[in-house]
């Protein structure tokens, strides 16, 4: 039986309907890490699972218990609020110990729990402070606590991150898996962030306007993106999206248009892979990294227009004029390319952007995946 | 600053410091002629006192000053301890409710600042009369409450829009109900319009004159304001002594006042909203 469950569930706001019937379930000592942009309705999703927003309809168990209807602190779930949201009127052991002293548990088992937790979080040094002398990092450790002491069943975070600096991030994302590995508790992880989503989770939910657009182990949607949306939002720099047509159709094989005066792209289509009917608008995605100087497909000639040299690595943009992209998010012609080493294009540079067959990824217009990439894999 | 921005600010330094003047000189002349003699206030009534004297104060407190000064000190704390405890309440679920009904409620409330006090003064009079509570103290404490209470509620709830949900939230995920939210989370947290309500009804019952006259009429229920007043006639031979209990009456507000008008400014500039 799944740890934690959620069915159906709904939430409207008057006439506008911000979650429109999402399910998902995880195990017990599972990290599930839910992804999105900004508005698509993870907060409200977590709050409703938290009980601070009523559902409109559907249900939510934990541990087997129906808790739709329970009050937030019945619910065996404790949650981390992006602001922190300490009390600063009390002392940070205070701030631990706070849901124990209202449940009237005795002062020593009180001060048990918050010592134990503080060791945990390397705070035991500041338990005596008011929230206002912590910095940024020191205060999410200690929402943290103040959720470990309750030993909850389920751990809710929403964006702990963002309010810190990239290197405390960086570092924070590895102490919250260590913290995982040694409690084992199911965690509930928000993020707009998709390299904490990779980096953290045991599973991703990916959502979009109020609806999961997916769910998978961080590879699964690298490697086999269900949408389109899926393949924009998971990896970075974000996947190429060429405008295309289908031009020919024999057997499993496809071809597709790369603008005037190319040869149509010829792709095999796997036995399970849905064909495209002739003539239909289509988007082939291809990631930066498969994008090269070699390979089988001559996609187009481009100027080089922007060269970030990251030292292991260069981003190289370069401009395609006879190609258009359906990404909104994106320039039309533009490509990213990623090189993984230091490179000598130089801005202005005339290059052929070239890639292997089994690169591309094949998108419907409805933006739903018709025929998936191979990993590139680096010996 | 330019020129003209820099006239504006003389113009406007120089108006606020006559205004600051024409306040503070009665206040300033009633001190100096505490510590006179009666012969002394009436020839040199703007000179300081020759010789600082503290018989006055020590006649004015003969008699029954200190009477007053204890009758003041519980009708002011009784009635602001009522408004502060009622206004803050009322206005932590009007500000946190989602029922439209309670925006009504609100306006309401606000709407019984705009009563003057003149106009109901005999309906209240035969209110305290009938409730037998003329010349108690209760007689002016629960009009006092009454009075303060819309004023103070739009404060605190100006003050409670802008309170942080997620400390609310956390204090509900952390077992509180929604008194222990309140008593245990925001009240605790708020401090400035505590201190800044608390001040303003200080000041105003403290001095309130008209009520206090009305319903006490007896001397031993007497507040400062009122008591004085009765002291006019009975001891007009004795105006430094009269003078002396006037400064006993003012000068606690002003010291409280100094001390907290940081909390009193910041609040009240955020009214209005
Ligand atoms: N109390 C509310 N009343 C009306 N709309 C709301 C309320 N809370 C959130 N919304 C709307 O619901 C949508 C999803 O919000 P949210 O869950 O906070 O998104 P996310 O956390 O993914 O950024 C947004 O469009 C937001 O404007
Ligand atoms: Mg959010």
């Amino acid at each position: 039986m799944p740890h934690l469950e959620v069915r159906d569930v709904v939430k409207r706001y008057g006439t506008l309907t911000v979650l429109s019937g999402v399910s998902f379930a995880a195990e017990k000592g599972e990290f599930v890490v839910m992804v999105g942009p900004s508005g698509c309705g993870k907060s409200t999703l977590l709050r409703s699972i938290a009980g601070l927003e009523e559902i409109s309809s559907g249900s939510v168990s934990i541990a087997g218990h129906d808790i739709t209807a329970a009050e937030p602190s019945d619910r065996g779930v404790a949650m981390v609020f992006q602001n922190y949201a300490l009390y600063p009127h009390m002392t940070v052991a205070q701030n631990m110990g706070f849901a124990l002293k209202v449940a009237r548990r005795p002062k020593a088992e009180i001060e048990a729990a918050v010592t134990r937790a503080a060791e945990i979080l390397r705070i035991t040094d500041h338990l005596g402070k008011y929230p206002k002398a912590l910095s940024g990092g020191q205060k999410q450790r200690v929402a943290i606590g103040r959720a470990i002491t309750r030993a909850p069943e389920v751990f809710l975070f929403d964006e702990p991150l963002s309010n810190l600096d990239a290197a405390l991030r960086s570092q924070m994302r590895i102490e919250l898996s260590r913290l995982h590995r040694e409690l084992g508790a199911t965690m509930l992880y928000v993020t707009h962030d998709q390299t904490e989503a990779m980096t953290m989770a045991d599973r991703i939910i990916v959502m979009n306007g109020g609806n999961i657009e997916q769910i998978g182990s961080p590879l699964d949607l690298y490697n086999k993106p269900a949408t389109r949306f899926v393949a924009g939002f998971i990896g970075s720099p974000r996947m190429n999206f060429i405008a295309s047509r289908v031009m020919r159709l024999s057997g499993r094989s496809v071809g597709f248009s790369l603008g005037e005066g190319r040869p149509p792209l010829d792709l095999e289509f796997a036995p399970g892979e849905t064909l495209p009917i002739l003539g239909d608008a289509v988007t082939l995605g291809i990631r930066p990294e498969a994008l090269g100087d070699d390979g089988e497909v001559h996609i187009a000639d481009a100027e080089v227009t922007v060269v970030e040299a990251l030292g292991r690595e260069t981003l190289v943009y370069s401009d395609a004029r006879t190609l258009r992209t359906t990404d909104s998010e994106s320039l039309d012609g533009y490509f990213a390319q990623l090189v993984p080493s230091q490179s000598d294009k130089r801005l202005g540079q005339q290059i052929e952007l070239k890639a292997n067959r089994s690169a591309f990824v094949v998108f419907a217009a409805d933006g739903a995946t018709l025929h998936d990439a191979s990993p590139i894999h680096h010996k | 600053m330019t020129l003209r921005s820099r006239t504006v600010a003389i113009g406007l330094h120089a108006v606020v410091s006559l205004w600051t003047l024409f306040v503070l000189l009665p206040v300033f002349v009633m001190v100096i002629s505490a510590f006179k003699s009666q012969a002394e206030l009436f020839t040199r009534p703007l000179a300081l006192p020759k010789q600082f004297s503290f018989a006055a104060f020590e006649r004015a407190w003969g008699i029954g000053i200190s009477g007053f000064l204890v009758n003041s000190i519980l009708v002011t704390a009784l009635s602001v301890f009522i408004i502060i405890f009622a206004s803050s309440l009322a206005a932590y679920i009007l500000a946190r409710s989602e029922r439209p009904v309670m925006r009504w409620v609100y306006v309401a409330i606000v709407a019984g600042f705009a009563v003057p006090l003149q106009s109901v003064m005999v309906p209240l009079y035969q209110l305290v009369s009938g409730a037998g509570l003329l010349n108690s103290r209760l007689a002016i404490a629960l009009p006092y409450a009454a009075y303060g209470i819309p004023f103070t509620t739009m404060l605190f709830y100006t003050f409670f829009l802008e309170f942080p949900r997620e400390l609310e939230e956390a204090a509900r995920l952390d077992g509180c109900g929604r008194l222990e939210v309140f008593f245990r989370i925001v009240l605790p947290l708020s401090g400035p319009a505590i201190a800044s309500g608390a001040i303003f009804q200080a000041v105003f019952n403290w001095n309130e004159f008209i009520l206090a006259l009305l319903m006490l009429t007896k001397s031993d229920v007497r507040t400062l304001p009122v008591g004085i007043y009765g002291l006019t006639g009975q001891y007009s031979a004795d105006w430094p002594a009269l003078m002396a209990g006037l400064a006993i009456a003012t000068l606690p507000l002003i010291v409280i006042f100094l001390l907290a008008q940081r909390h009193f400014v910041r609040s009240l500039a955020g009214l209005g909203k």
